[in-house]
């Protein structure tokens, strides 16, 4: 199907269509409708600006007429929160006492362990005395038997008599004393006995 | 004889070029008569106006008629128009005829009439369905061809719009390539695109018509 022949199809589709119906243009109906428009177009705006106004005068009275309820509620909504924070406060203060206490009973517990880890000092010190008096009592010892200065030995003894008198060492002490004198009287053979006994409490 | 030799040729020239611009001098005629118009109504001598009704008012109805389906009443559509020309006659710049102008409002406010209608899904009286019955001799091979017609139109009416336009005034209408692509905004090798594009649409649905 070549072009021509498309455009004579056309042609003669649109003929046997035949003609729209006769139009008659309304000239007055245009020009009251222009001119009906031309007043929209030129008072529109003016109108949408007085609209504008008035919605914002309108908004403006209903914000006034809100304003004391509102004040209203942000007055009760800050006593709200001044109860709040005071009871957070007191919350809070309470917490830190909590702690306080919780903080001194622990250093109180921690002072009674160490404390029950502390030696005794009054058995300390019996031990010193104690420890004192066999030594003093052993080097007595020692001055009669390997030495033979009986009277420093002698001395020795009743120092140690003398100074722990309550001490088992000071019974020990004038045990020897009495030996040493029934020796010197020739009752007993004080020596060899004092050895074996030195030697069991040496070791 | 050598006067009558060169008045004979000087009538020949004369006679060749006056053939040659016959049509554009009727054209030249039709812009100065625009151009009057124009004038006086932008001097608000608003029946002026009234002149280009006159003038106008059938070939947009013809072309309203056409791009729209051929639904024959086409009167509204017609005011639209003169109304939007009414509107705008004043910012008219004369870089084109009045009917160019026109034929482009025509062609937009068919458009819009055409989406609008989409929209409302609702379609204008269909005078164009009815066939008209043939009666008497040859009754049969009238309602054949009018039939035909009828489909061939259906085909225009059913391309989308950019060919439908480039092919009514094209082929229709007869206007220039020139005027059809100032009207329609386009380019002219956009314009043979469309109008080739559009004739295989056709050819297409009409083969297939033939062969049914």
């Amino acid at each position: 199907m070549t072009e021509d022949k498309l455009k004579n199809l056309l042609q003669e589709a649109d003929r046997a269509a035949g003609p729209p119906e006769p139009v008659t243009v309304n000239f007055s109906e245009i020009r009251r409708r222009a001119n009906y428009r031309r007043k929209l177009l030129s008072k529109g705006p003016l109108a949408a600006a007085a609209a504008i106004l008035i919605a914002a005068g309108i908004l403006n009275l209903s914000i006034k007429t809100q304003a004391p309820d509102q004040q209203e509620k942000i007055a009760s909504l800050e006593s709200q929160i001044k109860q709040l924070q005071a009871s957070t406060d007191a919350a809070v203060s309470l917490i830190h006492e909590i702690l306080e206490t919780e903080q001194s009973q622990n250093r109180l517990n921690e002072l009674e362990v160490r404390l029950a880890s502390m030696p005794d000092p009054l058995e300390e010190v019996q031990q010193q005395v104690d420890k004192t008096a066999f030594i003093l009592v052993y080097q007595a010892d020692r001055l009669y038997l390997e030495l033979n200065q009986t009277e420093s030995a002698v001395e020795t003894y009743k120092r140690v008599i003398q100074l722990f008198p309550e001490n088992q060492w000071a019974q020990v002490a004038r045990q020897r004393l009495v030996q040493i004198k029934e020796q010197q009287s020739g009752k007993i053979n004080l020596k060899g006995d004092l050895k074996w006994k030195q030697q069991n409490i040496l070791s | 004889m050598g006067e009558n030799r060169t008045f004979c040729r000087i009538k020949r020239f004369f006679c060749k070029v006056s053939r040659n611009c016959q049509s554009n001098i009727s054209v030249m005629a039709e812009t100065i008569n625009d151009e009057l118009l124009v004038e006086q109504f932008s001097q608000s001598n608003e029946s002026a106006f009234e002149s280009i009704i006159e003038l106008y008012s059938a070939d947009v109805a013809a072309l309203a008629n056409r791009l729209l389906g051929w639904p024959s009443d086409v009167e509204d559509i017609t005011q639209e128009i003169f109304l939007a020309a009414f509107l705008g006659l004043k910012k008219f710049r004369h870089d084109c005829s009045l009917r160019t102008w026109l034929f482009t409002i025509t062609i937009n406010k068919c458009r819009s009439y055409k989406y609008k209608r989409m929209l409302r899904l609702r379609r204008p009286p269909q005078d164009k369905d009815k066939i008209p019955m043939p009666s008497g001799k040859g009754a049969h091979s009238e309602l054949m061809k009018a039939e035909t017609f009828e489909h061939i139109r259906n085909a225009v009416a059913a391309l989308p719009a950019k060919y439908r336009e480039a092919v009514v005034l094209k082929y229709l209408q007869e206007l220039p390539t020139e005027q059809i692509s100032r009207i329609l905004g386009i380019s002219q090798n956009t314009l043979q695109v469309r109008l080739s594009r559009a004739r295989e649409r056709l050819k297409q649905t009409l083969t297939e018509l033939m062969g049914k």
